[in-house]
């Protein structure tokens, strides 16, 4: 009997037949902000309910004892609380939860830097948007020219930021250097990346005042993503008025294979665009690139990326300052391996290395004369990340950079102009979030060069602090050395590194849709380079005593909500800045600098007609030049700049394949765009130095494309 | 042989942690006191009850679900949305080993997604569904509904921003339901998703009613054939299939 009453108890305490306790109360958030639809149950059993609009719940439950009641929200910390169900028949408990820090909502320190990802959520520019942008011509450095900051320098192709010189801007890849990311350029003649921006699936574009892990760069960094394992099969071939190219992918369980390629030449577009070069022979070139991706384990992940690069050109180039007219004859090729590995170690703990190779080779070919340059690069890179807790975490690493220039000149006699360098960087860098809403970054940067026997040792500081819900200021500051670029140090091997200082200062509104934002700041310039004049070969006419300034504000404002099915936006950059550098007399400001710069893009799908549309529109104001039949110096200004250029995509079927048409036309409204003039070293008859302008190759372009998935 | 006995019954059935502890007392209880006739009759007792209680335990889970379930195809509103959400979240924190509770919060909250008309907000709402579908697919990485409903979710995804990710998320959904239909051929939620994508995907990219009324056929007959695993198992679909149906027939007409 003693047996059965036991079980008994046994049975009512499983079936739960015993009296009811209700758990009642209300959820709000840390602003006393009632929360409704919050989850509030028991853990362990069924029992709970969702809080109201004005966030009350109630619930019954025949649980007994000591019990865990829990509460969940979106976006919201879950809440804990023990309850003793023995206690009454009616228990009251309010509860409030704590946001969470999500992707938009934490504070992210962000001074200077653009970032472009596909990954994140709230970015300001996606892979997509460089690759449909008109202007810049399927070129990731042209799509930059649309960011405020970047001066419009249409001569030159390279990326000038913030006042200063087109090689003050570093490419990395993968957190990798780039050493010569674009292609070979004639005179006076535009430039553009050798890389396609289908290859990445993000980029990160800072204009100042960066981490402490990227280095030699006065002005600017570019760190593109590759992209991760492809995750289909995949193949597609394009044939364009200039050229074909074609690219497969093949995908394995851990890994993924990609092969692209393509041959360009602007022999037919060169003559259904009008051009204002004498070309002897057009740009022909071809490029070869393979990826390789391979996951090893559950993180870690192994990336190859392989390029190789080849291409010609000639033209006739009436040299002004000389007086002649030269037969250029342009013959380049490049060799590009960067390999990464990264993976985490436990869970505090990840690495990233990366190893890189680089050899360009150069031939200039100018009437009887011949200059040869090759360059080799090889990097090494190991960094460490290591989070302590959510707050705090700490980058550091080393990299060693060992680079070989020669340049071999066969002008009146051979000559051979060797630079030698092997720099040695260390970085570290602590992270730390003293409550959601503000962070600071603390770094330092140390670089020694064994070509300048010199050892810099620099600081980088940053902070943001939330405003608002998608709102926050940042503020950053640093100082950043470069070595003088191998022009110079090919004459003068003693020349120190050059150095700038930054501090910038941000505002910021971004949320998935909209972004606005106000950077203003202040940069200085310290031991550029001098000369007494331009290609002088004794080492002791150059020397480290430039100095320079530039300061302005830039304004970004991108909206893709407004207007149904479109997506714009507006850079404009003020800039005030000045130089004494190279063979200034005196500071003045540098001929690359104009102090307004406006962009407006805007894209439209039309979904009836398919089509994908975008129009971009630049102005830059005024640029200054020299010119020697006026007194004083930088004493002319050329007229503004303004370009209209479009594009129009077509989604189609072709033969039953899914098929992109592609129209681009550069300078629609065919603007004389004059960049700036070469004059003449020596006066004519009648004392005058002659001048050419400097222009756009082309009036007006226009490329027609047609990609088809396979 | 207490132990065996124990050991037949206690991890399976017990889905109650408590009965657990308690047979676990009540065992050392036997040690002591009781003789072995009488221990034999406990244990049958024990094993009874046990059944007893597995049968209230599991037919509680039904219960439960059922209720909800019938809710989830009922509701309208968002806040309604997202109480059968969480009762569902209830549920799954109980039922560890169960998928459904999981596919049918996801389900709940990409509704809520489809319905929500302030396009910042959706993404928070799929990040929701996200983690639990991913959390189901640990549970049964096999399951091909699981992966109808990831397929179900990438849709929702490319409102939010069509132009910059309608690309990447169509290839996305189409492996999902390559993926479903390679586990079970016959899930006819993914012939009705793909029709109506079809339907609604313009001609001139090979899209339209015309094209779409085979895959709608082929989904009424799928639908016709299909048998949930269990009466809680999902099993939604016809009628929009039927109703979807009927207006490309109605479109082909004009």
């Amino acid at each position: 009997m003693k047996t059965l009453i036991v079980i008994l108890t046994f049975l009512i305490a499983v079936s739960g037949v015993s009296a009811q306790v209700r758990i009642t109360g209300k959820v709000t958030d840390q602003k006393q902000m009632p929360l409704g639809g919050a989850n509030i149950f028991l853990q362990d059993s069924y029992d709970g309910a969702t809080s109201d609009s004005l966030g009350f719940f109630s619930f019954k439950t025949g649980l007994k004892g000591i019990q865990t009641l829990s509460a969940t929200f979106i976006g919201y910390k879950p809440v804990l609380r023990k309850l003793d169900l023995d206690s009454a028949k009616t228990i009251v408990i309010n509860l409030v939860l704590e946001e969470t820090g999500g992707q938009i909502d934490e504070v992210v320190i962000n001074a200077g830097a653009f970032e472009a990802s596909d990954k994140k959520k709230a970015v300001i520019l996606r892979v997509f948007d460089i690759a449909t942008t008109p202007s810049a011509q399927g070129d990731i450095f042209g799509a930059l020219g649309t960011l405020p900051g970047v001066q419009k320098v249409g001569e030159d192709g390279r990326v000038f930021v913030r006042g200063g010189e087109g090689y003050e801007t570093k490419t990395f890849m993968d957190g990798m250097l780039v050493s010569t990311p674009y292609l070979s350029r004639m005179p006076d003649m535009p430039t553009r990346g050798r890389f396609s921006p289908l290859l990445f699936s993000g980029t990160l574009f800072s204009t100042g005042a960066y981490s402490a892990e990227y280095g030699q760069a006065l002005s600017s960094i570019v760190d593109m993503k590759t992209n991760s394992p492809e995750t289909e099969d995949k193949s597609s071939i394009s044939i364009m008025t200039v050229g074909v190219m074609a690219s497969t992918s093949k995908c394995w369980k851990n890994s993924s294979l990609s092969l692209s390629g393509d041959y360009v030449t602007s022999g037919l577009s060169n003559k259904i665009n009008k051009q204002q070069v004498d070309w002897i022979k057009s740009p022909v070139g071809i490029d070869g690139t393979v990826m390789y991706r391979q996951k090893t384990g559950k993180t870690g992940m192994y990336k190859f990326f392989g390029t190789y690069n080849h291409s010609t050109s000639g033209m006739n180039y009436p040299n002004t300052q000389t007086g002649e007219k030269q037969n250029i004859l342009l013959n380049g090729s490049n060799v590009y391996l960067n390999n990464t590995y990264n993976n985490t170690m436990g869970e505090k703990w990840m690495i990233k290395s990366g190893l890189v190779l680089n050899y360009d080779h150069q031939k200039f070919d100018i009437n009887n004369d011949q200059v040869v340059t090759n360059q080799k690069m090889i990097q090494a890179k190991l960094g460490f990340t290591h989070s302590f807790n959510d707050q705090t975490g700490l980058n550091f690493g080393a990299d060693w950079v060992n680079s070989s220039y020669e340049q071999n000149i066969r002008m009146d006699g051979n000559f051979r102009l060797p630079v030698l360098n092997n720099q040695l960087s260390g970085f570290a860098e602590m992270e730390y979030k003293l409550t959601k809403k503000f962070a600071t970054r603390i770094g330092a940067r140390i670089e020694n060069s064994s070509l300048s026997k010199q050892t810099t040792l620099v600081p980088r500081l940053s902070g943001a602090y939330k405003t608002g819900n998608h709102s926050q200021v940042s503020l950053a500051c640093g100082q950043f050395y470069q070595n003088p670029e191998e022009d110079y140090l090919k004459f003068a091997p003693q020349l120190k590194a050059e150095k700038a200082e930054h501090l910038v200062m941000t505002w910021q509104y971004l949320t998935e849709l909209k972004t606005f934002r106000v950077e203003g700041y202040l940069k200085k310039y310290s031991d550029l380079v001098k000369f007494s004049e331009p290609l002088a070969t004794n080492p002791f006419d150059y020397y480290n005593a430039g100095s320079g300034h530039a300061e302005g504000l830039d304004v970004f404002w991108r909206d893709k909500e407004t207007f149904k099915s479109t997506d714009y936006w507006i850079s404009y950059s003020w800039i005030n800045a000045s130089r004494n550098y190279k063979d200034y007399p005196a500071a003045a400001i540098p001929s690359y600098v104009s102090e307004h710069n406006l962009s407006i893009v805007y894209k439209r799908f039309f979904e009836s007609l398919h089509t994908f549309a975008s129009v971009t529109y630049s102005f830059a104001s005024s640029r200054p030049y020299h010119n020697p039949n006026f007194p004083g110096f930088m004493n002319s200004k050329t007229n503004p700049y303004n370009d209209i250029s479009i594009s129009l995509t077509y989604l189609m079927k072709f033969f039953g394949k899914s098929a992109v048409l592609h129209l681009m036309v550069n300078n629609l409204a065919g603007f004389d765009n004059i960049y700036g003039y070469n004059f003449s070293k020596v006066p004519n008859a009648t004392g005058q130095y002659e001048s050419t302008p400097i222009r756009s190759p082309f009036v007006r372009q226009t490329i027609l494309l047609i990609s088809i998935m396979l | 042989m207490q132990k065996t006995e124990v050991k037949i019954f206690s991890p399976k059935w017990n889905k109650n942690k408590k009965l657990k502890i308690k047979i676990a007392e009540y065992k050392h209880l036997n040690k002591s006191n009781l003789k072995s006739h009488k221990m034999k009759k406990l244990i049958i007792t024990l094993v009874l009850v046990s059944l007893f209680s597995f049968g209230f335990a599991g037919e509680a889970y039904e219960k439960a679900m059922s209720f909800s379930i019938e809710k989830l195809f009922q509701v309208k509103t968002i806040p309604e949305y997202i109480e059968v959400a969480n009762q569902f979240e209830r549920i799954s924190k109980i039922e560890k080993t169960e998928w459904l509770p999981l596919y049918y919060s996801a389900f709940a909250y990409i509704m809520i997604s489809f319905q929500e008309p302030d396009n910042t907000k959706k993404d928070a709402y799929l990040d929701e569904a996200q983690k639990y579908l991913d959390q189901a697919k640990t549970i049964d990485p096999n399951e091909s509904e699981l992966y109808m409903l990831q397929g179900f979710l990438y849709p929702s995804r490319i409102n939010v921003d069509p132009i910059n990710r309608g690309m990447t998320y169509m290839g996305e959904m189409n492996k999902s339901l390559d993926k479903a239909l390679e586990l079970n051929p016959d899930n006819p939620r993914v012939y009705y998703l793909r029709a109506t994508i079809m339907h609604h995907t313009p001609e001139s990219y090979g899209g339209g009613a015309a094209k779409a009324l085979p895959l709608y056929k082929t989904a009424e007959e799928k639908f016709g054939i299909f048998k949930p695993k269990t009466a809680i198992s999902p099993n939604w679909g016809k009628e929009i299939n039927d109703a979807e149906l009927k207006n490309a027939l109605e479109a082909l007409k004009k």
